[in-house]
């Protein structure tokens, strides 16, 4: 009984070994691994409607990238045959003999081919979105960073925010492509002249709530240069906000295009847009339906699948939501 | 309060005056000004020089110039006699610079480009071969001209020292009236006092009558300017103003004729009589009592900024009314199927283009209940409103839900509304008498914003259905190249957009007494 007990004892012990201690080690606390961009799209993709829309969006995006540059759309290939004229997409087909994706949605005004002309449009509105989104979230957020910190640019900015605030945003921007042009990118100068500014003004008020915060000023007495304070004190908790912030304003860029070209302060006619294609099928919306509604469906389309998954990530970015 | 709302008041008229300057800096520097007459019935028909006079004569009606015409100076200096004939027969006819031989010419130019003014000088233009060689080309007429550009900064005092003006006594400039005063008289047509005025361009300054808003007054005028090209020459508070429509009759009296019984059948508006400079037909002389026999007409229709009024302020009714519930019941039943609803529509409202949902509408509209489409060929008004309306409606309704549910979501985990539910409150009392009243606050502001913003018309809506609203007005303009226009619009929006954020402050602090503009809270 005794033997066998000190046996145990004997294995027990062996079963221990005595380590060096190592101060290095000894700092690690274990805790999971988390890191925030993972957990945003775990979050995200927990969803199963994200998915759908994600695949939708890539195919949209895959279709207005790829088919304008391999079917190159010429609104007036078919200008001077009048049988091409106003085809609905049956009558199209068979004016050209058996099924074409062409001529799937019918012809237009200028029997142009429908089906090529929303690609090519929906390429130009995209474009703009995007371009327009970057110059007017990097200016705005730079300009709102700064403003929100510093006390002497926020007297200057507020002046300068109340003045130009004052204008209506479509009364600016029409007067502006009025004067400068419709080209595309003096198109987009007009987006960006001024519309980063409510996009800082946003940024700074968030800005200015967390720069008092307990944990900024204890990071201040520390000695902390204000660069990495607006780097790494602020910035992460703005996450959120500019992906929000990005939700809204893509598909606005897409619907401010559509708006202007419609009421005829847009892009220039030789850009294929699809406010002009709208425009210009306007009055047969109710005779040729399919001219009318193909770029709306596009551009309607767009716009909810960048809105949704725009709120949708917002969300997900939120660190609230990653339990 | 008072030293606060000063201030405010002060910067806006500050920014309203930058607003103005740079958008005349803009427009008047960086556009080309000859697009004006590019449907100009006048100047096609015009040829050569005489083309390029009519130019300089609209350009500086438009205020971008001022010039002198030699052959007007002449005729000052000369007289209408035969040197006047000889100096203008130099001017129109002779080539080359016979015309610099004259004394009256050098005496012209001298004195011109002393006052900084630039000589230019058309050559009369003429035949050079066939029968008629030698004589003047239609249009041809030779001119000497003195013309001086227009600062844009002057053009700003200008536009700023017209935009109000005041009539008074000495407004008439005829000679032969002598009896001139403002007083209170009886006014005959309301039976009730008027202010009417002797000397004055319009008799009638303040006077009652049946047409809303009852009081009207004609002393002072708003000018914003005169439009170029799409209402040519017109006044564009006219414009916006005047009723459109058939002409109303009704029984009335002339003024001269009141007490008796001779009665007509007139449109007439004797309210808007004004001084008639010219000669009086016998007619008038016997209708009118005096020399105000200038009247315009009654028309059955509203004016452009009526039409948009009343169809944003409807919508703006509606939009309140439902979107306000709608919102409080999406909160109240959260992640419900009533909330999913009021979401999916909510991000087809914020997202989908607007003129996308407005045409779906309007297709809707026509087919399924068979309303009027284009405003123009409604049989009856009333039903022509309707759609422009229910469309106007439908965003406000989207987004007032959004942010009224967003508010209450907000308010619904506060510690007042836990305490309300432990001293027994129902839920229906906790949502109407304590959340909805709290989650309103930020809606209060936006309600001036959204009544003065009717008067400023909705551009998509009204273009869809045609309407004869301001909203298209803008768009007109720029479309037309009309920079009369543009300025006044950037004028009127820029104005209403600062009248209602501070109307709107001031409805929050009156909403809700915690807010104060006084106390130095914020950072």
């Amino acid at each position: 009984m005794a033997a066998n007990k000190k046996q145990t004892v004997v294995n027990e012990d062996s079963l221990f070994t005595f380590i060096d201690h190592n101060t290095i080690e000894s700092e690690k606390i274990i805790a999971p691994r988390y890191s925030y961009w993972k957990s945003v799209f775990r979050v995200f993709f927990r969803k199963k409607t994200n998915w759908g829309l994600l695949i939708l969006f890539t195919v949209l995006l895959l279709c207005s990238f790829i088919i304008p540059v391999f079917c190159k759309y010429d609104p007036n290939e078919n200008v001077t045959n009048a049988l091409m004229f106003h085809l609905s997409p049956s009558q199209a087909m068979a004016q050209t003999g058996g099924f074409s994706f062409k001529w799937c949605l019918g012809t237009g005004a200028l029997g142009n081919s429908i089906f090529y002309g929303i690609w090519a449009s929906a390429r130009t509105s995209l474009l703009l979105a995007v371009i327009c989104a970057a110059i007017n979230m990097t200016v705005g957020i730079i300009m709102g960073a700064v403003w929100g910190y510093s006390k002497q640019f926020d007297h200057v900015m507020l002046v300068i925010y109340n003045i130009i605030a004052n204008v209506p945003y479509i009364l600016m921007i029409s007067v502006l492509v009025y004067i400068i042009g419709s080209g595309f990118w003096s198109f987009v100068f007009s987006l960006t002249v001024t519309g980063w500014l409510s996009i800082a003004y946003f940024f700074r008020t968030q800005v200015m709530i967390i720069r008092d915060r307990e944990y900024s000023l204890a990071s201040r007495c520390l000695g902390t240069p204000i660069t990495r304070i607006v780097s790494k004190n602020i910035l992460p908790f703005m996450t959120s906000v500019i992906v929000t912030i990005l939700a809204t304003e893509l598909p606005s860029y897409i619907s401010m295009e559509v708006f202007l070209s419609f009421i005829g302060v847009g892009l220039s006619a030789s850009v294929p847009s699809l406010g002009r294609m709208i425009q210009e099928a306007q009055t047969a919306f109710i005779t040729y339906p399919w001219e009318f509604w193909s770029p709306v469906a596009i551009a309607s389309l767009v716009t909810i699948i960048l809105y949704v998954l725009g709120q949708n990530l917002a969300d997900a970015s939120d660190p609230r939501t990653h339990m | 309060m008072k030293k606060y709302l000063l201030r405010r008041i002060l910067f806006s008229l500050f920014s309203l005056l930058v607003v103005i300057w740079t958008v005349m800096l803009l427009v008047f520097s960086l556009t080309d000004r000859s697009v004006i007459f590019q449907n100009d019935d006048t100047w096609n028909k015009r040829s050569a020089n005489e083309r390029i006079v009519y130019e300089y004569s609209q350009y500086q009606r438009y205020g971008y110039l001022e010039y002198v015409n030699y052959t007007s100076y002449a005729s000052n200096k000369l007289g209408n006699g035969d040197a006047y004939t000889e100096e203008s027969n130099l001017i129109q006819r002779q080539e080359g610079d016979a015309y610099l031989e004259s004394a009256t010419v050098q005496q012209f130019i001298e004195e011109y480009t002393a006052k900084g003014y630039k000589i230019v000088r058309l050559d009369p233009i003429k035949f050079s071969s066939g029968r008629t060689k030698g004589q003047l080309k239609p249009g041809g007429r030779g001119f000497l001209l003195a013309v001086r550009e227009r600062p844009i900064i002057y053009r700003l005092f200008d536009y700023l020292g017209n935009l109000f003006t005041v009539e008074t006594t000495n407004d008439v400039k005829d000679p032969s009236l002598t009896d001139r005063y403002v007083r209170f008289e009886k006014d005959p047509y309301s039976g009730l006092f008027a202010i009417v005025g002797s000397g004055t361009t319009h008799k009638y300054l303040l006077y009652f009558d049946s047409r809303f808003p009852w009081i009207h007054q004609n002393w002072i005028h708003l000018n914003l300017g005169v439009s170029y090209t799409r209402f040519r020459g017109q006044e564009i508070t006219g414009v916006i103003n005047d009723p459109s429509g058939d002409l109303k009759n009704a029984r009335q009296q002339f003024p001269a004729l009141i007490g008796t019984d001779q009665y007509v059948e007139t449109s007439a508006n004797f309210h808007s009589a004004t001084y008639n400079m010219g000669e009086l037909t016998d007619a008038e002389k016997q209708q009118f009592n005096d020399r105000y026999t200038v009247i315009t007409y009654r028309r059955s229709g509203l004016s452009m900024i009526e039409n948009s009024f009343v169809i944003g302020l409807v919508a703006v009714v509606i939009a309140y009314c439902l979107g306000l519930p709608l919102g409080i019941l999406m909160a109240r039943k959260k992640d419900k199927l009533v909330d999913k609803l009021g979401m999916a529509y909510i991000v087809f409202i914020m997202a989908v283009p607007s003129l996308a949902y407005i045409f779906l509408f309007a297709a809707l509209g026509t087919k399924l209940f068979n309303l009027p489409y284009k405003f123009a060929n409604a049989q009856v008004k009333f039903l022509a409103y309707i759609l422009p309306t229910i469309s106007l409606a439908l965003p406000q309704i989207g987004s007032l839900m959004k942010w009224m549910r967003r508010y209450m979501i907000d308010q619904m985990n506060s510690d007042y509304v836990k305490f309300a539910r432990a001293e027994g409150l129902s839920e229906q009392e906790i949502f109407s008498q304590h959340i909805s009243r709290n989650a309103i606050i930020p809606l209060v502001h936006g309600i001036p914003a959204s009544i003065l913003g009717c008067l400023t018309g909705a551009i998509i809506t009204e273009r869809v259905y045609s309407v004869p609203g301001v909203g298209n007005l803008l768009t007109l303009a720029i479309n037309g190249h009309d920079n009369g226009i543009i300025v006044a619009c950037t004028v009127f929006y820029t104005t209403l957009s600062i009248i209602s954020q501070i109307a709107g402050d001031l409805l929050m602090v009156k909403y809700d007494p915690r807010i104060s503009f006084e106390t130095k809270g914020g950072r």
